[in-house]
């Protein structure tokens, strides 16, 4: 049974509203979880309480499942407006795919080969340590061609085929640009908007402000997909990276795990199977129960609705990555790499599965995109994992109804330069970090599809038209969700926190349908 | 109980129909000042709006253009009043772009508030504590202490009472929980039990105040301030060695350290006169912020990042502000400028230890840490060293003439001094676990622009098997060693080498395979090389070479000897030859040298015994200073400041040091308004679970006013009257009434102290993730009791470490141990901090990546898998099951002995059906499913007792389970 929000998107708010309410001021012997207790399911209980229908109901149980706080403060009243999208998948590219390779396509750069980029280009930006110490910046143009794709004629390049053939469905901005020049605090930049780590995450962010849509699964989960070059320059994440920061550590990132237990401590041990479990939760219900009417104490009654919802997820978890039931036209979709467990095409697989159950945020990591050198080797290959399972999860979210309302990122953390890094030659080359411009694409979810959205100079090295901060782009994506960024606050050390921080930041009108 | 009744009902209503309470000008408008109008109207004068500031008093109140913005009693003529109510949106305050509104409620306040003669204070927490009175109580026989006199005041003042004292059983549990965060014993439940007398109590707490783990458990507090861990936090995040801190810790609480002198060591502990090793040690408080050496990162912006670390860490710790917040621009809130903020930092930036940390364990400045039995010894034999060095220099002396002639007479050195060296041509039969070293004397370029292998000897077609001793081009110098697999061991110097300068390099290997087993000595001296610690994997395989080795043009007099050279035989292969003649011709001199060699082999000894820890050092070269940053920005430098204390609090005394030494002790200051108070309300929040300030680390104008201003004002005063003794300052807490009072929850406390603020009851609150572990540790007779000692890896599910970390970092994969370290305390388990430990992350541990001074506590499904189903937790219930199993016979005891172990008492007469019928279930599977019963007891490294029928076993170990997971065993 899952949850649909009303017209106006209004059901969260009196989620939180009747949660807290009712931990607050019931008397003992009236609670609405006394009756689970007595084995009755979360549906019945409320209703029985409520006297209400569904609204009420699933709820509760919503803000109950990935933890209470009865003292946090209470959410915001959200959303601001009617939201496009609804849930998100975010596969992040870490280590970040170089723009001229995939979607800034730089014909000119072919006649400046080896040649010095100018100094009247460069500006004295800064460099990494990688290659401040370079005596010359010999330029490199990419060694795989390009050709224009859709209605829209954007130009994409030859190692994304299948991307291609969905031009017409995603927005490809090539105007992003950053402030950070390295890995940790790029992608932390990009995740909590601030480079030192602390602050939530996107994900928590819209957790925390917009809940739950589903009973038996975390509101927000995190997967991580493997690749297979063994070249390929690995870059780290860390949990840092889905964590709630400040906020609520209800609201951080569940991963699920592609080996071992896919949510932490999900299986029961060896030898208890879900009879005994069951039974071993009936008796703790009843001796919780005894101690609630000891003490009174409300925070009983939350722990012993926990253990509920805990036995509900033991086994909604099992079904969900239960692949076998999946028809042979999936597979073929997503790819002969889909069937191995962990890979890209798999964990896009499963994030449509999450997103079918109600999980508002997938946030995807893939390694393997920091190409320092032997770009024209570990490219392709890294290009070729995602390419065609990011068609296929666009084909299958619209062939579901749900491209409509689930927004779709792919993106690193920031561009690459367009000098080489390292020993220059035809076949073989590098590419080091660069803020200052980059691209990537977003699609559904009130994204307009065939938009190429800003311009770079013919070194795409600066922008030249519509450029777009990260916090632009995270300032988008609140938007789509009905949030007004400035609006969406939390007081942390006196301080109205928000993602896109204090300084401006501007919704991405072009892309919104 | 007619009274109580009467209070209770009628309270309700009073409040509403009662005349206004007069304002409270720090609990009601300064904070709504604070947070509506100081962003554009406070202290920071970047952003302040039409010169107006509301955050003093005089500028409030003063006369403007148009009139003041407060006037006393009049708010018609109150511009602030005036625009607040004002009805056209584009006047009204606050602006709509601020998205701020005021409720009627607020402007109500405010209205009355004037109206009433606007009674104006200074923010609380700025002024200096005064020692207040007690206040007056009706129930004046309720209390055991000063501190029940103000809980129970404002009890009375809301119309409730004190809940009565709670049972004996849950006292107990509940001081042991507190003092040592481990469940009391059986035994300890006996002697308490026993004891009639009226001191039992007191008793009781001092007993559990003397246990060594007291120290433990404060210490795991301490260490979440204190942001401890095992890694450097960024990027690689590899191992990091300063757990002697941690150990610091624990041993300061024990023995009662102080707070002012648990401070100053920590803050300043090296700067201290003839300071001990112990006082270094305890510095690593501030080298346990997180660090990188991410390829490409820029040092410049790094020295920002360490130096804002320790200020906010510093600022959150002791003086409860947010000094972070004026990083890139004056404070919004609270009077901290900018300057303030970097002129705090400054106090911490004047160190020598570089931005990189070079994912070495041990990155400099670092300290040897001789094991605790060594210490004594270490000391001695060092002194003894010195000593025999003077004695031999002495003799150098007296014998240079006769040498000289000797030499003019055509003596001369042999040209294998040392004898039965290793030749050239038989190098190549070097064997990986044999030790061996080498000798080579060189002239350093005058300038270091790229780096020179000295000497090498290597295969390149079998990945650079062999070894090498070179240079790199900052002229830091290296010895490695490659084994089969291309992976290296090595040593290197933390500093350059002297340019220019002729150099004597010794190398040595013991042959032990690991890191630890290089030592590195330059011109006759062992130097304090980095690596040496290092998690990095044993050296495999072999390091045989062939042909010969290449030795640079720079060096002369290259020799390599097939063992560990000793520190005499260092001398002799790098000098004139005088050391050489003296151990020849002078039998005194050669027993000296004798005597230096066997010194120094127990000192090698104890090194190899002994460990690294990470500490502050002070620049000599400079005193400490900052450069402001515009908006924080490393690369926009501006205008340079002094180290200074923030200048809205008492200046530092002028006789002081203006260094971390000076810091620290100004926050003794008699008149310092915030140290005490700070530290008397985190140790308030341990024990209660809410601060009487709620943001523990806010004390600014945004931070939550106290709930008990004055208690909170009494307790501080008292806490620095007595010498800021710590076990003293607990054991008042815990000896009060307050704290001994029942837990049980009334409607009526329900509705009017919904959150226990007030103490209306004792608290209870879930415990943190450390304790829910140590406890099923303890109750099941599994924890190892062992204090102290490296960080180790318990149970952890697979591949927590690995899908985050990057491949080359030696952090990467997570190797269980065993034995004992599967059941240390959790306070020893090894924090990775992109990773950190997953059951404690899942129970609100924090990343410790940055300060935390409160952690929160959930309630969520995910802590019910842990405490269910993690295979630390299962082993621990089955353990606890087969430990009542073998202690009786009878299902009764067997469940008393089970209940008394978790809960501190037998079954309830209601509770003991539902066990028993739970466990007729159980046993009812497992005997019809015996290959259930037999996987279930196979879970966890101990084995179970194969004596014991297998279907019971793990009945009980079900019921274990069900205990284990009970509300009352996860609360305090």
């Amino acid at each position: 049974m899952r949850l649909q929000p009303d017209a106006e998107g209004h059901y969260l708010r009196e989620a939180h509203e009747l949660d807290r309410g009712s931990l607050r001021a019931h008397a003992p012997g009236t609670h609405p979880l006394d009756s689970i207790a007595a084995g009755m399911s979360v549906e019945e209980s409320r209703r029985r309480f409520f006297g209400r229908g569904m609204r009420g109901i699933g709820a509760v149980a919503l803000a109950h499942l990935f933890g209470d706080n009865v003292h946090a403060e209470a959410p915001p009243v959200l959303p601001h407006f009617a939201p496009k999208a609804k849930r998100c998948i975010y596969l992040h590219l870490v280590g970040s795919p170089p723009q001229q390779e995939t979607f800034d396509y730089k014909p000119k750069m072919e006649q400046w080969f080896d040649k010095d980029l100018p100094e009247s280009i460069r500006q004295g930006q800064r460099l990494t340590t990688m290659t401040s110490g370079q005596t010359r910046f010999p330029i490199v143009p990419s060694k795989f061609g390009f050709a224009q794709h859709g209605k829209s004629g954007a130009w994409i390049s030859e190692l994304l085929p299948y991307t291609a053939k969905m031009a017409d469905d995603i927005a490809i901005i090539r105007s992003m640009n950053t402030d950070a020049i390295n890995h940790e605090p790029a992608i932390t930049f990009f995740q909590t908007g601030f480079m030192i780590a602390g602050r939530p995450c996107i994900g928590s962010w819209l957790s925390y402000g917009l809940g739950s849509m589903n009973q038996d699964l975390p509101t927000f989960v995190v997967l991580q997909a493997k690749h297979n070059h063994p070249k390929a320059n690995v870059q780290a994440i860390s949990a840092r990276l889905w964590s709630a920061g400040f906020l609520s550590g209800q609201y951080s990132g569940v991963s699920l795990r592609s080996s071992g237990d896919p949510v932490l401590f999900i299986n029961n041990p060896s030898g208890v199977p879900t009879p005994v479990r069951r039974r071993m939760l009936d008796a703790l219900g009843q001796m919780n129960e005894l101690t609630y009417q000891k003490l009174a104490d409300p925070e009983t009654k939350t722990r012993i609705a926990q253990y509920e919802m805990a036995f509900r997820m033991q086994s909604s978890v099992p079904d969900l990555v239960d692949l076998s039931k999946e028809p042979e036209s999936t597979w073929k979709a997503y790819g002969p790499e889909a069937k191995t467990s962990g890979s890209f095409a798999q964990t896009c697989l499963m994030a449509r599965r999450l997103a079918e159950r109600g999980v508002r945020f997938v946030q995807v990591y893939h390694r393997g995109w920091d190409v320092h050198g032997n770009l024209p080797e570990v490219l392709p290959s890294q290009c070729k994992e995602i390419d065609q399972p990011c068609y296929a999860l666009i084909q299958d979210l619209k062939q579901r109804g749900m491209l409509d309302d689930t927004l779709v990122i792919v993106a690193g953390e920031f561009g690459r330069t367009i000098y080489c890094q390292g020993k220059l030659q035809r076949d073989d080359y590098g590419r080091d970090h660069h803020p200052r411009c980059f691209s990537l694409w977003m699609a559904g979810g009130g994204i307009k599809g065939g938009v190429v959205h800003g311009e770079t100079d013919e070194f795409s090295y600066n922008i030249t038209r519509d450029p777009v901060h990260v916090r632009d782009f995270q300032a988008t994506i609140m938007h789509l969700f009905g949030i007004n960024h400035e609006k969406f606050t939390y007081k942390y050390q006196g301080l109205d926190m928000r993602l896109t921080g204090v300084e401006k930041a501007e919704v991405v009108k072009a892309i919104l349908a | 109980m007619r009274t109580r009744v009467l209070v209770l009902s009628v309270g309700l209503t009073v409040a509403a129909a009662a005349a206004p309470k007069p304002v409270d000008f720090a609990r009601e408008i300064r904070p709504l000042l604070s947070d509506n109008c100081f962003g554009c109207h406070g202290p920071d004068s970047g952003t302040r709006m039409a010169g107006l500031r509301l955050d003093r008093k005089e500028d409030a109140f003063a006369a403007r253009r148009r009139g003041a913005a407060i006037v006393p009693g009049n708010v018609q003529s109150s511009l602030l009043f005036q625009r607040i109510s004002d009805t056209s949106d584009a006047r009204r305050m606050p602006p709509p772009n601020s998205h701020k509104v005021l409720t009627p409620d607020q402007i109500a306040t405010l209205r009355r508030w004037i109206e009433g003669g606007a009674p104006w204070q200074e923010h609380w927490a700025f002024k200096a504590p005064v020692r207040p009175k007690l206040p007056v109580v009706k129930a004046a026989a309720w209390g055991t202490s000063p501190i029940d006199k103000f809980i129970l005041a404002r009890l009375e003042a809301e119309g409730l009472m004190a809940a009565p004292t709670a049972e004996k059983r849950t006292l107990l549990r509940r001081v042991a929980l507190d003092l040592t965060g481990l469940p009391p014993t059986p035994a300890e439940i006996e002697t308490y039990l026993a004891d009639k007398s009226p001191q039992s109590y007191e008793r009781m707490v001092d007993r559990y105040l003397a246990s060594p783990h007291f120290g433990e458990h404060r210490a795991r507090y301490w260490l979440d301030v204190a942001r401890y861990g095992d890694t450097h936090g960024i990027h690689i995040d590899n191992y990091r060695q300063i757990w002697p801190y941690r150990d610091w810790v624990i041993r300061a609480f024990n023995s009662n350290m102080h707070f002012d002198e648990f401070t100053i060591e920590q803050l300043a502990g090296d700067l201290l006169p003839n300071a001990t090793l112990d006082q270094k040690i305890a510095t690593g408080f501030h080298r346990c912020n997180v660090t990188t050496s991410e390829g490409g990162a820029i040092d410049d912006e790094y020295y920002e990042i360490y130096a804002k670390d320790r200020a906010d860490t510093t600022g959150a710790a002791w003086l409860g502000l947010t000094v972070g917040c004026a990083t890139c621009h004056d404070h919004k809130f609270d009077p901290i400028l900018q300057k303030d903020f970097y002129a705090l930092g400054a106090f911490f930036r004047n160190t020598p230890q570089r931005a990189m940390d070079g994912n070495v364990s041990d990155t400099p400045p670092f300290l040897f840490v001789p094991a605790d039995e060594d210490r004594e010894a270490h000391d001695k034999l060092l002194a003894k060293v010195g000593s025999l060095r003077a004695d031999m220099r002495g003799s150098r002396d007296a014998a240079f003439p006769r040498f000289q002639k000797w030499l003019a007479d055509g003596g001369q050195m042999p040209a294998e001094p040392l004898g039965k060296g290793v030749t050239r041509e038989r190098m190549e039969k070097l064997d990986a676990s044999k030790p061996f070293s080498v000798s080579a004397r060189f002239t350093a370029p005058d300038k270091f622009t790229r780096g020179i292998e000295l000497a090498s000897h290597k295969i390149s077609k079998e990945k650079n098997r062999g070894w090498q001793l070179d240079f790199n081009n900052k002229g830091i110098l290296a010895f490695r060693l490659v084994g089969d697999d291309g992976k290296s061991v090595e040593v290197r110097t933390i500093d350059p080498i002297e340019p220019g300068k002729s150099t004597h390099v010794v190398a040595t290997w013991d042959g032990s395979r690991r890191q630890a087993g290089l030592r590195l000595f330059l011109n006759g001296n062992e130097v304090i090389a980095q690596g040496r610690n290092s998690e990095s994997q044993d050296l495999v395989g072999s390091i045989s070479v062939e042909g010969k080795p290449n030795i640079h043009a720079s060096v002369s007099n290259f020799r390599m000897v097939n063992r560990e050279v000793t520190e005499s035989e260092i001398a002799i292969l790098g000098g004139d030859g005088l050391t050489w003649y003296l151990v020849n011709n002078d039998e005194a001199f050669k027993k000296l040298v004798e005597a230096q060699d066997k010194l120094n082999e127990s000192v090698h000894e104890i090194v190899a015994r002994g460990s690294i820890t990470l500490v502050m050092q002070e620049r000599t070269d400079q005193t400490p200073y900052a450069n402001l940053l515009f908006r924080g920005a490393y690369d926009q430098k501006r205008q340079r400041v002094e180290a200074a204390t923030p200048s809205v609090l008492p200046p530092m005394a002028t006789n002081q040091p203006r260094n971390r030494l000076g810091f620290a002790r100004w926050l003794f200051a008699p008149e310092h308004p915030l140290t005490a108070r700070v530290a008397v309300n985190r140790m308030w929040q341990e024990v209660f679970g809410v601060g009487l300030v709620k943001t523990a680390d806010d004390f600014g104008s945004q931070g939550e006013p106290p709930s008990h201003p004055e208690l909170l004002d009494w307790l501080a005063v008292d806490f620095a009257e007595n010498g800021w003794d710590v076990k003293r300052f607990y054991r008042q807490l815990l000896l009060s009434s307050t704290y001994r009072q029942s837990a049980a929850v009334t409607p009526a406390k329900q509705a009017k102290d919904p959150e226990n603020r007030l103490l209306s009851r004792a608290p209870r609150f879930r415990l943190d993730g450390e304790v829910v572990r140590d406890y099923v540790l303890a109750a099941s007779g599994l924890l190892s009791r062992q204090i102290g000692g490296p960080s180790v890896r318990p149970y952890q599910p697979e591949g927590v470490w690995e899908a985050v970390a990057m491949n080359g970092s030696n952090t990467r994969f997570y190797k269980r141990d065993n034995g004992d370290s599967l059941y240390r305390r959790s306070m020893y388990t090894f924090w990775k901090r992109s990773a950190p430990p997953a059951s404690m992350d899942i129970f609100n541990a924090p990343s410790r990546e940055s300060c935390a001074v409160r952690r929160e506590r959930t309630n969520t499904p995910l802590q019910a898998l842990v405490t269910m189903n993690d295979e630390q937790f299962f082993e621990a219930a089955r353990y606890l099951a087969q430990s009542v199993m073998s202690g009786t016979a009878e299902f009764v005891a067997r469940m008393d002995a089970m209940a008394t172990r978790v809960l501190s008492r037998p079954l309830s007469v209601a509770e003991a059906p539902v066990v028993r019928k739970a466990f007729d279930d159980y046993l009812q599977h497992y005997a019809k499913n015996p290959a259930d019963a037999r996987k279930l007891l196979r879970i966890g490294v101990r084995s179970a007792d194969p004596s014991l029928p297998q279907a019971e076993l793990a009945a009980y170990t079900m019921v274990a389970n069900q205990l284990f997971n009970l509300d009352e065993a996860l609360n305090k």
